[in-house]
Order: structure tokens, then sequence, then C-alpha cells
């Protein structure tokens, strides 16, 4: 989330599209309903999902639109008010697009869209499968140029304006984003994203013009989304549409806007920002591979840390302040916190590389590499993959392909019990599997990142049983023994794992691992004002050092643990831990500040950023790209929801901590007037981008296994898709006719295994079931709890049928499309069982993030009879 | 009527056999609970037994009080041979609807609650008092009988003194609860069905009730002679058949002066399907009975008394049925039948009754009493001085 | 004044937290359920599931609904359960309007069941020592300044405590904010003579099983009559005193005059 949960109250339209807030984030919804009952203007709610859910039952205005269709159907909005900006630009922040974006900005000549020849379908620079990006920079990288006439106020430059299509846009520059924009999405006019889409066209506007309406001054619009969006080939560029949308709608930085991705997991937010994920370090740090430039620490900098583009001369502002320049000093702490001992020059040689020809290390990657015999031992940690991956029985055919298993669980879960799963003979399988129990959530203490970015302490409230211990006493037992076993047999490469630091007992305290990663000075340093003792913990990541003084596990979560000020000590007595790193250095009062619940809102106007309720990255900004939210001078678009305001002298300190700091951009000096999108090397908001592996903008594709030809050009797929070939077949329409769609339901969690051994969830949701609409059901003769077979090209299930009319047929180019929709909460082991929606789903991957195509596949359904039914 | 000579008994084996089922079936409800052997459910608190054994079983007692009244205050001396037989029957039915609520009551073992803790508002207190008092005063009334088997004085002239007292307490308490009856469904204006619900419900179930009263006791009278072979005289039977139509009048004007005052005498018309079991219930159980009562040939026939009584006592039970089970509306999503284990229930406590009762009239100077049984009450105490 | 709680259908999202919040406050174990298609489960109230959460599709004002009620006691403000018990097992609290049950007065009678007008109080039927269950209002709960489980729960305000009158304020209040959002009514302000549980909705009440209930407190009618039982007592004690008085005396007359009450005998 760019914003935050309780900033959603702020919004005057919330769309939600991709995304079963109301079931999957229950949360929310208090938020959606504050914004809903508000006396004054009500907030709208637009739903935009292929099927009628309880998130649909509150909606104002609710679309029913095919499974993975949903670039065509923002490819129609973007079209949308490209068309009514030109017509009406009064009723948008035309200022805020032309100064804060790249809405102007001329990209390279070699550039060509898809729409166009040759090779339609594609964008310029595809070869050898896949997508070289240099056409898709700007035509100047080091200091862009732009189209003059776009950034004159109200686009009075651009004289042409209200004549027809053609002849206003003939009068832009060729390459200018907005009008790349315009070619590319004119071609979405409402009769063919109809056809896509299946939404009917009247519908199509109404939602339109209802979201357009967020882009006037005062107004904002939040874009609430979850795996509806991303669980596709073209996942990322889903929420590449929803950008584009946003920041020409003037939606970003506002309070009540910005993109607002629902995060899933109880804390993957946290274990994102920790590294989690295969491509990135803690901080979202680019992990180095074995190519030549990341030989040295010097070469994989200079590769991962970008140069800046300066704006146009005819921006405002001339500084991209361009964040990332920092990576250095992130980086070089972040060893330091490993290996204190060495020099980053060193310890930059411990870090593991990844493969520079481009091996795949994401789940799919990694099951396919299992399926094919090239892993002999896994460890899973809190994951089922036998169940939650997609194509659960090529995942758990794989498991069977290792030598050893460890599953840290909570549950024996299927992947546990893999080798005792229905339908294989335990004698066939030679895996040896290891069960480690770990403590559940609440019996254990430690931080929780939210999608908000808020982190907050959790405190323990029962022992584990048993045996059961928590991760981190389990990780560091585990690190402790390994270390011994090098100490006393060597290895390979012992120097990472014994000169890493490991200051942690059987025991871990979790605040020992918090100022870990917050950072300390490693010896006395001053920076700027600011004079650090040996041993003291960093105030932000605008201290840290790039020569070795200082050390922060996570440059992001550096600001939430530090020396405590007189206020905190004066508010939050029961908070101050005195500090002391090592023997040698001072003691110090300091402040762990997720544990900080102070439920006052004092920020500006009660806009909801309630600064001292616990603590969110980065440092404490409780909206990020904030700047955005005011004009030139420094007042807020939105005088009743103020984010920042600049008093005349400062900023007011009751607004958020702004971003990137300084002075607004009419008052600041020169070289000083600072942009707002601080993470784009550019500092604006990306209308056109370089860095997807699929393109610099959003072009639709049919999803892998799709009922129809794509409409939009004779690309079926999206060409830079990652199709897994481990016992992954294909499945026609022919053979399967219905689309099916996967998601969750309020009552179940995941792969079922912590819901499904809970009586009181069980109750309610009892069985595994698919759901399917009257008029389908009608026609197969399935009646509400019938037992139905559901089948793919992958394989087949059994479960009970709802039927109801929250499922319709949709009307897709000339032909009805049905939908199905399966749940996946259930699997073979646990209290309550059933079978799992993910022995349909395909081993296909988004082309930026290989998250699993778990959204849009083809099966079928029939009804079972007799013996069959009362088999199941 | 019938020979002495000694037939194979099948009804005592029949009765034999029906009260021995109810004994295990009892068993299994205080093991298993009630699920067990009901169909009793959330949806249908009140089944067979609330309407059988409490609504009908109370109602067809009221010969009981009918013929003490008739003939201890009003008294009208030819009836009083049948006066004992009619409270010995009451007496039994409200042993049955004991027994039937031992089974039915959720925790019997704390029915005693009812004597400390007190809701006077509600109308089942009202009714669990009257059944616990009136059950001890037939008891009393019915207790010279046994006192004069056993020749015990004392006992038997206490119960002469207090004789009067005991006979209007009883009606005062049988009446009121009959009233009660009614009162209960008063707490059910929004389940139970327009065309019974009315405020009037209790003075309904006291005038039908009082009607009943004298056809219960032709019908007893009737099957006991028939059984022991001693008939009660025709001119005492038919003279009860001429008080019924006179209190079914009186019922069935208050029923349709009632839903006229409300205005809905068109459901009678309109509330199908309801008002078929309406109409039935007071043509053939009020209208019908009322003519044939009133042809003296059927009045002085004891076929035609017994069918007549027959078809009041039928019309009553359809009427206790209708309002307190078909026409009270279930929980949405739940059907009742009872289950065969409640049949056997209901049809065991009566299968008892009637063992009873006949060992009752073997045993006791129930109706071959001359001397006492047409002795006036007053002159008890001089009998007993003598 | 008493509390309430004002069940809004708007801002309901069906997520049935609340289920199972009471589930866990009360102990009640779950039940063996079998899935039919639907989403209503338990599928009724039972002994050991006090609250659910009913799912309709409806269409209304030309809008297809999928439409959520909670269902729970109503704590009636004359609760016809109240009523009934003999024993006076189930009573409203005045302070709290909670209407709660006492298993130490109950003796299983279930004319609680039947009387209820919504068909809330439920029996354990598999059990030897039955009991009534039905919700409590948490009264527990409210005694200690807490708010019933399923309020805490909700995470979307849809449950709401407050003083009753307030809270049918507060309804008004919305019903007028968004006409076309709520039919409008105030369910249970008047019901049965009005209940401290209160909802609006979004779809007709009929729609989502609500029985129309009329603004006569079920009490009443029995209430009359049992005011009037003692009067009839005495009056049929005086009246049967006095006819047995007269026929008495009318008895002894005849017998001094022997020749007087054969005649009359006769003519019978
Ligand atoms: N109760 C519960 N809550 C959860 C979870 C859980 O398992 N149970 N899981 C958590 C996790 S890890 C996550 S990631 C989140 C996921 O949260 P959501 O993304 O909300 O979860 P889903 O139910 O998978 O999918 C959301 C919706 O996407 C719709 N959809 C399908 N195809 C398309 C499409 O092509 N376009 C659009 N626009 N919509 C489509 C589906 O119909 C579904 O309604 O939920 C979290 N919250
Ligand atoms: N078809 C289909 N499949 C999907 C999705 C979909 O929408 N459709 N969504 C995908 C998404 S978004 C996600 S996030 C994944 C989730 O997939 P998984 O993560 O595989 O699913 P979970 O069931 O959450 O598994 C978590 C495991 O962690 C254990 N656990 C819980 N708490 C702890 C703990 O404190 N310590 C340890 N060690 N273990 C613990 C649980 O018992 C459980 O076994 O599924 C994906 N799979
Ligand atoms: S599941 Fe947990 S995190 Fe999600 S809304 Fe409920 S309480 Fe919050
Ligand atoms: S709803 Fe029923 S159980 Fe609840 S108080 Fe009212 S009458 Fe009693
Ligand atoms: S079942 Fe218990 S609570 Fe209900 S009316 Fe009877 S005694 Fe009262
Ligand atoms: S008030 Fe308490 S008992 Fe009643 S439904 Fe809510 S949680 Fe359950
Ligand atoms: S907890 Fe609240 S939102 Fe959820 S089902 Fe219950 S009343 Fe509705
Ligand atoms: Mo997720």
């Amino acid at each position: 989330m760019t914003n935050h949960w309780i900033d959603i109250r702020n919004a005057d339209c919330i769309l939600i599209i991709g995304s079963n807030a109301a079931e999957n984030h229950p949360i929310s919804f208090k938020w959606v309903t504050a914004a809903m009952e508000r006396p004054d203007n009500p907030a709208k709610l637009i739903h935009v999902d292929p099927r009628f859910s309880r998130t649909s039952s509150k909606a104002d205005i609710f679309v029913r639109m095919r499974s993975g269709t949903d670039i065509a159907f923002m490819g129609g909005m973007i079209n949308y008010l490209l068309k009514d900006m030109r017509l009406h630009p009064g009723n948008y922040n035309i200022e805020y697009v032309q100064q804060y974006t790249n809405v102007a900005y001329i990209v390279n000549s070699g550039i060509k869209l898809p729409g166009e020849d040759p090779a339609p379908g594609f964008f310029s620079g595809w070869a050898d499968n896949k997508y070289a990006p240099a056409t898709w920079k700007y035509a100047d990288m080091a200091s862009a140029t732009a189209e003059a006439k776009l950034l004159t106020p109200n686009w009075e430059g651009w004289t042409n304006r209200g004549a027809d299509d053609e002849a206003a846009w003939a009068e832009l520059h060729d390459r200018c984003v907005l009008k790349l924009l315009w070619k590319q999405y004119r071609r979405y006019d409402e009769e063919k994203v109809s056809r896509i889409t299946g939404v009917p066209v009247d519908n199509l506007r109404e939602v339109y013009a209802e979201y357009a309406k967020t882009g006037a001054r005062g107004k904002a619009g939040t874009i609430m989304y979850a795996m509806g969006a991303t669980q596709h080939t073209y996942g990322t560029q889903n929420i590449r549409a929803y950008s584009i949308v946003q920041l020409l709608l003037a939606n970003m930085g506002l309070a009540g806007g910005g993109i607002n991705a629902l995060r899933g997991t109880s804390n993957v937010q946290g274990s994102t920002d920790m590294g989690l994920l295969s491509h990135i370090l803690p901080g979202y740090i680019k992990v180095p591979n074995d190519g030549d430039t990341d030989a040295t620490l010097a070469g994989y900098l200079g590769r991962i840390t970008p140069a800046p583009t300066l704006p146009p001369s005819e921006l405002a502002a001339d500084n991209p302040v361009n964040w990332w320049q920092h990576t250095p000093k992130y980086v070089a702490s972040m060893l330091k916190a490993w290996w204190p001992g060495a020099d980053p020059v060193v310890s930059y040689g411990y870090l593991p590389k990844g493969k520079a020809s481009g091996v795949n290390y994401t789940h799919l990657g990694l099951i396919e590499a299992m399926g094919n015999g090239k892993i002999d031992g896994l460890w899973v940690w809190g994951q089922n993959p036998a169940s939650g991956g997609p194509n659960s029985n090529g995942a758990r055919e794989a498991l069977g392909k290792l030598k050893w298993l460890v599953v840290s669980d909570v549950w024996m879960n299927e992947t546990a019990e893999f080798w005792k799963r229905p339908g294989v003979d335990r004698g066939d399988i030679d895996t040896e599997v290891f069960v480690l129990p770990a403590a559940a959530s609440f019996e254990k203490q430690g931080s929780v990142s939210n999608s908000g970015r808020w982190v907050q302490w959790r405190y323990r409230a029962v022992l584990p049983p048993g045996e059961a211990a928590p991760d981190l006493d389990i990780m560091s037992r585990l690190m402790k023994k390994i270390q011994e076993l090098y100490e006393e047999e060597g290895g390979a490469y012992p120097d990472p794992i014994l000169k890493l630091d490991w200051p942690y007992g059987d025991e871990v305290d979790p605040d020992l691992v918090a100022r870990e990663i917050n950072g300390y000075a490693l010896e006395t340093i001053t920076v700027g004002a600011r004079t650090y003792q040996a041993g003291e913990l960093i105030d932000w990541f605008g201290d840290l050092q790039s020569n070795g003084k200082t050390s922060s596990g996570n440059w992001l979560f550096c600001n939430q643990y530090t020396t405590a000020s007189a206020k905190d000590k004066a508010d939050y007595p029961e908070l101050i831990t005195v500090v002391q790193k090592n023997a040698g250095t001072a003691a110090i009062e300091s402040i762990n500040k997720a544990r900080k619940r102070n439920n006052m809102d004092t920020s500006l106007n009660e806009v909801g950023l309630y600064p001292n309720w616990s603590w969110c990255w980065p440092r404490n900004r409780r909206i990020i790209y904030n700047r955005a939210s005011v004009d030139l001078n420094g007042a807020p678009w939105d005088a009743d929801h103020p984010v920042l305001r600049w008093t005349g002298t400062g900023w007011d300190p009751a607004g958020d901590v702004i971003d990137g700091g300084g002075d607004p951009i009419n008052v600041a000096a020169d070289t000083k007037k600072n942009l707002p999108f601080i993470m784009n090397s550019e500092g604006v908001g990306k209308l056109w981008g370089y860095g997807l592996k699929d393109g610099p903008i959003p072009e639709a594709y049919e999803a892998w296994e799709s009922p129809i030809s794509n409409v939009m050009s004779p690309q079926q797929t999206d060409p830079a898709a990652f199709i897994g070939s481990f016992m992954n077949a294909r499945g026609d329409a022919a053979q399967y006719p219905y689309v099916g769609t996967t998601y969750r339901c309020t009552e179940h969690w995941q792969t079922g295994i912590m819901t499904r051994n809970l009586p009181w969830l069980s109750e309610i949701v009892p069985e595994m079931y698919v759901e399917l609409g009257e008029d389908l059901a009608g026609e197969l003769r399935i009646r509400a709890g019938d037992r139905v077979r559901v089948s793919s090209a992958r394989g087949s299930i059994e479960c009970v049928a709802a039927v109801t009319r929250r499922f319709q047929g949709i009307r897709v180019d000339g032909q009805t499309i049905h939908h199905i929709g399966v749940l996946w909460h259930w699997g073979y082991s646990g209290r309550v069982r059933g079978d799992s929606g993910n022995i349909l789903t395909p081993g296909i991957g988004d082309a930026n993030t290989t998250i699993p195509e778990y959204k849009t596949f083809l099966c079928n359904v029939e009804k079972l009879t007799g013996k069959e039914a009362a088999d199941v | 009527m019938m020979q002495q000579k000694r037939p194979f008994p099948y009804g005592t084996l029949i009765l034999s056999i029906v009260a021995l089922v109810s004994v295990p079936v009892m068993i299994i409800r205080y093991l298993y609970g009630l699920g067990a052997m009901s169909n009793l459910s959330d949806g249908r608190a009140w089944g067979l037994w609330i309407s059988f054994d409490l609504y009908c079983g109370v109602a067809l007692a009221a010969g009981g009080f009918t013929l003490a009244a008739l003939v201890h205050i009003f008294n009208a001396e030819k009836y009083h041979p049948v006066v004992r037989p009619a409270i010995l029957t009451a007496f039994l039915g409200y042993i049955i609807v004991i027994l039937a609520l031992l089974v039915d009551l959720g925790q019997p073992w704390y029915i005693w609650h009812i004597m400390i803790n007190w809701n006077i508002h509600s109308p089942l207190f009202e009714v669990g008092w009257c059944v616990m008092l009136y059950t001890g005063v037939l008891a009393l009334e019915m207790s010279p009988a046994l006192f004069e088997r056993l020749h015990w004085r004392i006992p038997l002239r206490f119960i002469g003194m207090i004789q009067i007292p005991l006979i209007i307490a009883g009606i005062v308490i049988s009446t009121g609860h009959q009233n009660s009856l009614g009162s209960m469904l008063l707490l059910l204006p929004y389940t139970l069905d327009p065309l019974w619900y009315t405020p009037i419900l209790p003075a309904l179930f006291f005038v039908s009730a009082v009607a009943v009263g004298p056809a219960m006791v032709i019908l007893e009278s009737t099957l006991s002679g028939m059984a022991f072979g001693h008939a009660v005289k025709l001119d005492v039977l038919s003279g009860l058949g001429r008080i019924i139509p006179f209190f079914l009048g009186i019922y069935l004007i208050m029923k349709l002066a009632d839903l006229a005052a409300a205005g809905q005498l068109d459901m009678i018309v309109n509330s199908y399907p309801q008002n078929v079991y309406w109409l039935a219930e007071v043509i053939v159980g009020v209208v019908l009975p009322m003519v044939l009562f009133s042809i003296p040939k059927i009045r002085n026939n004891r076929a035609g008394l017994f069918g007549t009584a027959l078809l009041v006592i039928g019309g009553l039970i359809f009427n206790r049925f209708n309002v307190s089970l078909l026409w009270q509306e279930i929980r949405p999503g739940y059907t009742y039948f009872p289950h065969w284990m409640e049949f056997a229930v209901s049809a065991g406590v009566i299968a008892w009754a009637i063992i009873v009762f006949m060992l009752a009239i073997r045993l006791l100077p129930i109706s071959e009493h001359r001397g006492e049984a047409e002795a006036p009450a007053g002159r008890v105490p001089e009998a007993a001085a003598s | 004044m008493s509390k309430g709680v004002l069940y809004d259908g708007n801002r309901c999202i069906g997520c049935r937290s609340c289920q199972v919040a009471c589930k866990s406050w009360n102990r009640n174990p779950a039940e063996d359920t079998t899935n039919k298609g639907g989403y209503d489960n338990p599928p009724r109230l039972s002994a050991t599931t006090f609250t659910t959460v009913r799912f309709r599709e409806v269409d209304h004002n030309g809008k297809f609904h999928w439409a959520f009620a909670k269902t729970q006691c109503m704590h009636c403000l004359h609760p016809a359960c109240e009523g009934a018990c003999p024993v006076g097992a189930l009573k409203r609290d005045k302070d709290t309007g909670a209407v709660v049950y006492d298993d130490g007065r109950c003796f299983g009678c279930r004319y609680c069941m039947v009387a209820c007008p919504f068909g809330i109080p439920t029996f354990e039927w598999d059990d030897p020592l039955p009991w009534i269950r039905k919700c409590t209002f948490c009264s527990g709960r409210l005694d200690g300044g807490l708010e019933p489980a399923c309020v805490t729960a909700c995470p979307t305000g849809a449950l709401q405590l407050g003083e009753r009158e307030d809270l049918i304020t507060e309804a008004r209040a919305r019903i007028s904010a968004s006409p076309d959002k709520y039919v409008d009514h105030v369910y249970g302000e008047k019901e049965a003579g009005g209940t401290s549980w209160l909802y609006i909705l979004p779809v007709p009440f009929e729609e989502m099983g609500f029985p129309a209930l009329g603004e006569e407190a079920p009490t009443e009618n029995p209430h009359i009559a049992m005011r009037t039982l003692p009067y009839y007592a005495g009056g049929v004690v005086v009246l049967m005193a006095g006819f047995y008085w007269l026929t008495k005396r009318k008895q002894k007359l005849s017998h001094t005059g022997d020749k007087h009450g054969k005649k009359e005998g006769v003519a019978k």
C-alpha cells in the first residue's frame, strides 16, 4: 500500500478491482464503510470482478468482467480519460499531471507499440524470447526532453485541443508519453473493451465516468487490489494500468488515494521487506549475480544504483531526488550488520549470487527444478507447497523426488504428509521427512508489518505447546549448529558462516533482532549535526554510511528502534529500554517504536495518520509520495484532507513526514526543488515505464488457457510469461469449456490447514465446493448440494456444487462464457478434508514476478451420479 | 349386557403390551435425551404429548368437575351413579398428564421448582399449580372409595366434612386451568393461526371443556358398562346428552361472535386450508352434535348417545390439536410428525391408566356401591356416625 | 433506558466473525455440518449455536442483492419467553435489556420455545439432562462494561451497542441519509412490543426471513387473562357456594314437603 488502511476512509471513490476485500480483508471494510457513510459527500464503491461476492454486495456499481481482462478494462478507462481530459481539462488536476508525472517526456525514437507493424502485439525490442528495453527509455536518459505544449497551464499550448481526435493529437510530438498512451489506448474503444471483457458498454461508461470524477482537484480515489489482479501472466501489467490511471487522475500521494495492494498472509509485507523473495535482499535491494559486473562490490553497486534523469527544463522542479542513489550506504550497512568484522568489500563476496544466465528461483522455478530432479533437499518453513502452489499433482510428485524434506510448521500439513496422500503407495516414496513443530503467532513475540507498512509489535499470549518453539529460536539453534559443524568439520567456503555475527542464543530476544535490523553506529561518528556514540542506534537511514561505520540489517527499518527522545521518555516511559550493544559501549535509553499504541490522531485535520500508533517504514511516513499531495507552493490539493501543509515558513509539524525533505518547489532554492516520486530516478510518476519484462505500458493478452482468441492482436498470450513444463498440460476450450477461477472465502485460510483444523470454522464451511451460476447449473442439471467433478488438463477434483445467481454467463465476443469458482482451502490433511482447487491450476507465471496464473484457466464440470457421488 | 363366561382377554393383553412397550421407551428417553426417541425439535418444541396428553387429557378429564358440580352443587341426584367413575377418570386423566409430563419435561426431577419459583404471569404456572392441586383434590375426592373399602371411618368422616369445600375447590381449580390452557396460547398471537387466536381463548376453552365433560361421562359409562356389565341407567345418560347442546351452543356463538367482532368472519371462507380444519372441527364437533343431541330418538338410545358423544369428544380433540400443534407455525426449515416412540409413550400412559382404572373398578366401590354412592354427600357423616 | 444492538445490513459483510466470537465466548462446541450448496451454516440456531448469519440472493428495486442478516435472540422488551416461563427462569434485566436464563430454575417445559415469536430458544435434545439455550446478550460482559462478544468481533460496525433509544435515532438517521439504500423500517422498534436488538436492511425484511409481526406485545393478552384469574376464582367460589346453598335449601324444602318434591320430580 502506498497509503494505509485507515486512509481508505478519506477516499471519494473506491475502486476495488481484483480483490474481494470484504471477504479477505474484512477490516478494510471498516474504512470502506466509513467512507461510504461520510455524511457530507459519501464515497462511491465500485467493484470489478468476474463474480458477485460479499464485496460486490456492498458496491454502488458492480462490474461483472471476464476473468483475465483487466488490462482491456483499464485500457478502456485510460482511453476514456485521455479523451475527457483533452476536452475538459478543467475537470482534472492537469497541473499535477504535468509537474509530477512524465506525461510530456519524449521517448526513444526506436519505440514501436503493439498496435503498429511489424510484429503486431509486440513492443519494440522483442528478440530471443525476451525484450531488450533500450527503445522504451527516454530520448535522453540524463536530462529528459518534453513536449512543451503539454506543460502550459491547462494545456493551453495544445491549441488544436477542441478539434477531432486525429487533428488534435497530430499536433503533439509523436513520442511524447501522452501521445504514446493515446496511440496505445485509442485501440481500446468501448465496443472492443466490451467485446473482450463482456461488460456492457453502458456499464463501462458509467464506471469510467464515475471514477474519472476523482481526477478533480480536491478529490481522491483509491484502487484496492490483491490477487485478482496479480495472479495472471500479465499481473504486474494489471497494476501498471492502475498506476497510469491513478497518475492521470492525480490520486497518488493524496489522502484517500494511492495504489493499495491488500497484502496477503499476515506479515507478508514484512517478509518481502526483509528480502524473502528470491530476487531481493532486505530493503528491496537487488540480489547480486555471478556475472562479471557483480564480481566486485563496486561493480555491483554501479549496476544497481540508478543514475538520475533530470526533469525537462520546462518543469518547475529541478531535482529528481533519486533516493536509490543511497544504495551503497544501505548495502554497506547491511553487510556490516551481518559480518561486522569484515570490510564490506570482502564481505560482499560472502553473499550468495544468483545465476546471471537467468535461472528462475521463484516458487514455480523451484518446483520445476525439483520435478526435474535437480534438488536434493527442501526446507519448507511456514508454507504448504503441496497445496498452495499451482498444479498440485505436479508439486506433490516433485516432492517425491527429494532426498529429504524438512517442514517447520504449526500443523501437520499436506506437505509434511505428502507421502500419505490418497492414490500413492508410500513404498514408492523415498523422501525422508522431518517435521519441526513451530510456535504459532500468538505463542511468540515479534513484529508484524501490515499492508500499510505499519510495523506492530505483538506480544506472546500463551506458551507454545509441547516441543514447539518460535521460528526465531528454531532458526537460531539451526544456525548455531551449522556454525558448530563448520567449526568442527570445515567446509567448502566457511567464512560466510563462521564470520557471521550471531549473538543469539537458543531462545532469541526479538528486540535484539529488531535493533540489528535498525542498525547501530559501529564507532563514534558525526553525521551533520548529529554525533553518535559507538553502539548507539542510528536515527534514520539518512545517517547510514557507506564506509562501514554503521550497520543496518534493513535500511527501510532504520528508524524503528532508536535513541529515545525527551518526548518519547515523557510520553512512553514504559517503552524505554536501556540498550548497551557491547560490554564496552554506552548504555543508552532507546525505544522500539513498533510498540507504540497511542490512538490519538494528531495529524492535520485528523486525516487519520495516527503517527504514534506503532511505527511504519519509511521513517514513519504514513503516506508515501506524499509530496504529490501538495501543489508547487506546498498547499494541499485537497484542503479538507491535507497530508502536508506549508505554513509559509515551514512544513506544519502535524503533517506527515515529508517524502524526500526540502521546501516546496516554488520556495526551494535551485537544484533543491524536489520532485515527489523520489524512488524513481526521474522523480516523477511513470505513466510510461521501462523496467518491466513485458512492455513499457500494459497491452492486453489472453490468459494461457482462454476460451477466445486475443481480440487486440494476433499475439495470444503475454510473450514473456513463465511457462512451466513439469507435468503441466494445457487444455483447450473444446474439452474444457468453462473459465475457472480460484479464490478464497472468509472462513478459511489459504491451503486451509490453519482453519480446517479449527472446529468453529470447519463447522461454517465444512466441505470443498465449486460455485457456478444458475444458468450453467441448469444446462448441466446440477442442483445446489449435488456432488460434481471439476476437471482441467492437469487433474480433477470432486466436491459439492454451490449454485448461485452470483455467477452468470458472460457475453464475450458473441459467445456466452461461463465462469466457475473453485476454492483451494482443502487438502488431505487436517480435521476436515477435501480436494484442492490447485489440482486444476496451471504451472504458469507472470512475466515479471512468476506469480502463478491462479485466476484464469479452463475447466469442465460434470455432475456425479449414484455410487460416484456417494463415494465422495 | 355381557355374558359372565370368560373369553380370552385380548383387550387386557393388548393393553399390557402397550403399557410394557412404553417402559423401555422411557428408559431411552432418560438415558439419551428426548432427541433420541421423539421427532421434537427446536422447530417444534411441543408435539404429540402436549397436544394429546396435556391439552386433550385435561379437557377430557372435564367430566370430573362437570359431574361433581352437577351432583354435589346442583344436587342433580340422578347423576350420582356416574360421579365416582367420572372423578376416577378425571383423576387418572391427570395421572396421564403428569406421567406424560415426566417424559416430556426436560428436567422432570425439578418439577417441584414450580412450587418455589413463581412466575404468576405465566399461564403455565397456573396450569402447573392447578394440575398439582387438582390432582390432589381428585385424590381426596376419590379417597372415600378407598376408605370405604378399607372401612376406615375416621378419614372417611373427615373427608365427608370437607367434601363440599373440596368439591368447590376442585371446580375452581379445574375450570381455572381449563381456562389457562387457553391462556397459554394467548402468548402466541403471532404464531397461532388467526382463525383460532383470540383473546377469549380461555373462555372458549372453558366452555368447550364444560361441554365435553358430560360427553366424556357418556363415553366412559357406556364403555365401562360394556366391560363390566353394569350399565348406567339410560335416562341418566340422555339427561347428560340434553345438557351438552346448551354448552355447545354457547361455544359456537362465542366463536362466531368473536370472529365477527374482529371482522374476521371472512377467514372461514378465505383462509384456505386452515378453514377446512376449522369447519371440520366446528361442524362435526359442535353443530352436528347439537343437532343430534336435540333429537330425542338419538338421545334416548345408547348407541346414539355414544356416537354423538364421540363426535363432541372428537371435535374437541381436533380443536385442541389445531390450536396446540397443527396451526401453530413451525419454525422455518423444520417438519414434524411424531416418532413411533412418541405414540408409544402416549399410548403407554393411557394403557397404564386404563389398567389402573380397571383394577380400581374391580377393587374399589366405584360403580357398584349402592349404599354409599347413592347417599347424597351430606349423608356420609350420618352413616359414619351410626 | 436499556441497551440494545443495532444491526445494519448495509454495513454487514457477512463475514461471520460474530458467529465464531459467539461460539468462542459461550464455549459452544462446533456442530457436525455438511455443505448443502449454500452459505448458511449451521443451518439454524441450536443449543450450541446462538447466532447465525443468513445469506439470501434477493432482487429489490431493480438491483440484485446478496443480503445478510444475523439472527439471535431479539431480547424483547416484553419477552414472550419470560411471560411463558412458569418458573421465572427467563427474565428481562431492566438495566441492560438482556433476557437472561437461569438454569437453576428451569425444568425444561419448553413453553418459552413455543411462545417466542422469533423462534429463538433452543433445547439440548440429545442430552438426558437438557437445558434451554439461547443468546444471552453476553449479559456477563455487559455487566463487566464490555460489549457482547459478537459486537466486539464485528469488523465493520454492523453491530453497534448503545442505548436503545439512541440506536433508533441513529437507525432513522442512517435511513434518511441514504433512503435508496435502506427499506424504510427499523425492525424491532415496534415488532412484538419492541425488541432490544434492532435491524435496518437494504432489502425487505420478509425476504430475509424476519417474521412480519404486529406491534402488540405477546404478553399483553395473557397478562390480562392471568390478572382476571383471581377474580374468576373468587367468583366461581361464591357462585358455587351460592348454588350449593340454594339447592340445599330447595332440597330441604322438598324433603319437608315431600309431596311437593315428588310432584316436581314427576313433572320432570
Ligand atoms: N479469509 C481469508 N482472507 C485472506 C486469505 C485467505 O486465505 N482467507 N488469504 C490472504 C492472502 S495470502 C491474500 S494474497 C489475499 C488475497 O486477497 P484477494 O485477492 O481478495 O483474494 P482472492 O479471493 O484470491 O481473489 C480476489 C478476487 O479476484 C477475482 N478475480 C478472478 N479473476 C479476476 C480477474 O481477472 N480480474 C479481477 N479484477 N478479479 C478477478 C475473484 O473472483 C476474487 O473475487 O487475501 C488474504 N486474506
Ligand atoms: N489456486 C490458488 N492458489 C493460491 C492462491 C490463489 O489465489 N489461488 N493464492 C496464493 C497466495 S496469494 C499465497 S500467499 C499462497 C499461500 O500458500 P501457503 O503459504 O503455502 O499456504 P498456507 O496455508 O498459508 O500455509 C502456511 C503454512 O504455515 C504454517 N504456519 C502458520 N503459522 C506459522 C508460524 O508461525 N510458523 C511456522 N513455521 N509455520 C506457520 C501453516 O500451518 C501452514 O502450513 O497460496 C497461493 N496459492
Ligand atoms: S483475518 Fe486477521 S488480519 Fe485479517 S481482518 Fe481478520 S483479524 Fe484482521
Ligand atoms: S426473541 Fe424470543 S427468546 Fe428472545 S427475548 Fe424475545 S421472546 Fe424471548
Ligand atoms: S423450558 Fe425452562 S426456561 Fe423455558 S419456559 Fe420452561 S422452565 Fe422456563
Ligand atoms: S450477544 Fe453474546 S450470546 Fe448473543 S449472539 Fe452475541 S455473542 Fe452470542
Ligand atoms: S461480524 Fe459483523 S460484518 Fe461480520 S457477519 Fe457479523 S454482523 Fe456482519
Ligand atoms: Mo498471498
